[in-house]
């Protein structure tokens, strides 16, 4: 008897635990789902949200972002070249990186991802993975597979998040600062990346997942890469926000993006 | 006689055979023209949703600083006015002739805009009894269901025509 009761309770809780995470699926059903649109023949897509959902009302809290995206056609046909990325954050959100060491995009060029780690751990913001649709001349297309890094950085005096994308097959490795710009409007917080013709003519662009997200201390103090507040009305339980955008600008200057909005919970 | 009957008779078949092709000929010909291409179908509907789609946004400009501020019955008229924009939009577009290999997804199509304006209308009414939590809730819904109508009609490429939230303050 003695014996069940303990398993009894802990299949409970089990259960109990898994009740709440349907509950908390079934929540986050109503916003969860990746949005899409289509610009011609062009498909941009966009995904994410903020981990934890619940957050102060007043004050920021420690937050990971996760954001996934990507470009296709509608035919299959191979992807343009796109030059520049932008990704949106609401101006809401903090970026804090006090105190945090930076990585030079010298310091990451031919490096494999544990070699990245190796030499910039301290400066992790972030990790995913990216997918991208290669030409090179006189061959078939195929599809490259990279593990990515986000690194803490500076560009030219400016914050910067640097990706390092590094794939097995063919090794491969790139290199691509995001800039931090500030922007007026919904989206106050913007990561631009110009990608150069240097390059050369094989990315084009498909799919990418990424998660920021760094806890550190500075000073003796408990610290976050990023921070969110759910402003919710006193009276409400969560709000509802323009949470992230992807903008992509095509060779030719052609620009498409998506945009999602996400929920949170107030605390 | 019964030659002349036969001759008028031959007449009336030759003559009913005529008007039959050419009623045929006429639905035909009515039929194309009143079924658009996709791309003509698009471009007529974002005609009309446009100025709704502006209008939209005037109506709730400061909703949610209405609604973060406790206004519920101030931010329940803009979604009552919001959601009359809304049914008329969709009211406007459905009678617009659909290209027929469309039939089927831009029914589909419709049954989403018509549970968004049932949305917006259940958000309005729970906003001018003051009851926030079923407002929120519903609001959730729309924002889901608005995802869903995107999507459904996503190679039509629409732009006023489709669920924006930033519209909505």
């Amino acid at each position: 008897m003695s014996a069940r009761a303990p398993a009894g309770g802990a299949a409970r809780r089990a259960l109990g635990a898994l009740a709440a995470l349907m509950l908390l699926a079934g929540l986050g059903a109503g916003v969860a789902h990746g949005e899409r649109t289509q610009h011609g023949n062009l498909i941009v897509a966009l995904d994410g949200g903020l981990t934890p959902l619940k957050l102060p009302r007043d004050h920021p809290a420690p937050v990971a972002v996760h954001l996934a995206g990507g470009l296709r056609t509608a035919d299959g046909e191979l992807l343009p070249r796109v030059t520049r990325v932008e990704l949106g954050l609401p101006k809401q959100g903090v970026l804090s990186s006090r105190g945090l060491p930076t990585c030079s995009q010298r310091r990451l060029r031919d490096t494999t991802s544990a070699k990245a780690r190796e030499l910039c751990g301290g400066a992790l913001v972030g990790s995913g993975t990216l997918q991208a649709d290669v030409l090179l001349p006189n061959q078939d297309p195929f599809t490259i597979e990279a593990d990515l890094l986000a690194f803490n950085g500076r560009v030219e005096g400016r914050r910067a998040v640097i990706l390092h994308a590094a794939a097995a097959k063919p090794p491969t490795v790139v290199v691509l600062p995001f800039v931090l710009r500030r922007r007026e409007g919904t989206f106050g917080l913007a990561m631009v990346a110009d990608l150069p013709p240097t390059l050369g003519p094989w990315p084009h662009f498909a799919h990418f997942e990424l998660t920021l997200s760094r806890r550190y201390t500075y000073r003796g103090q408990e610290r976050s890469y990023l921070s969110a507040s759910c402003p919710a009305p006193p009276r409400f339980t969560a709000g509802f926000l323009s949470f992230a955008r992807v903008g992509f600008t095509l060779v030719g200057g052609r620009q498409v993006g998506a945009g999602i909005v996400r929920g949170c919970r107030a605390r | 006689m019964e030659a002349m009957s036969a001759v008028s008779g031959r007449r009336r078949l030759v003559a009913m055979v005529a008007i039959g092709v050419a009623l045929l000929a006429g639905a035909a010909g009515a039929s194309a023209a009143e079924a658009p291409s996709r791309t003509e179908y698009v471009t007529q509907l974002e005609s009309l949703c446009e100025p709704d789609a502006e209008a939209t946004q005037r109506v709730m400009k400061g909703a949610r600083a209405d609604i973060r501020a406790e206004r519920l019955t101030v931010a329940a008229e803009k979604f009552a006015a919001a959601a009359s924009i809304f049914g008329g939009t969709v009211r406007e577009i459905a009678v617009v002739p659909r290209p027929p290999a469309d039939t089927a997804k831009l029914g589909k199509w419709f049954g989403y805009l018509k549970a968004q304006e049932s949305y917006l209308r259940r958000i309005t009414a729970q906003l001018q009894a003051d009851h926030a939590i079923p407002a929120q809730r519903l609001t959730a819904r729309f924002i889901h269901n608005g995802n869903l109508a995107n999507n459904t009609v996503l190679a039509f490429g629409f732009d006023f025509c489709s669920f924006k939230f930033s519209r909505y303050g």
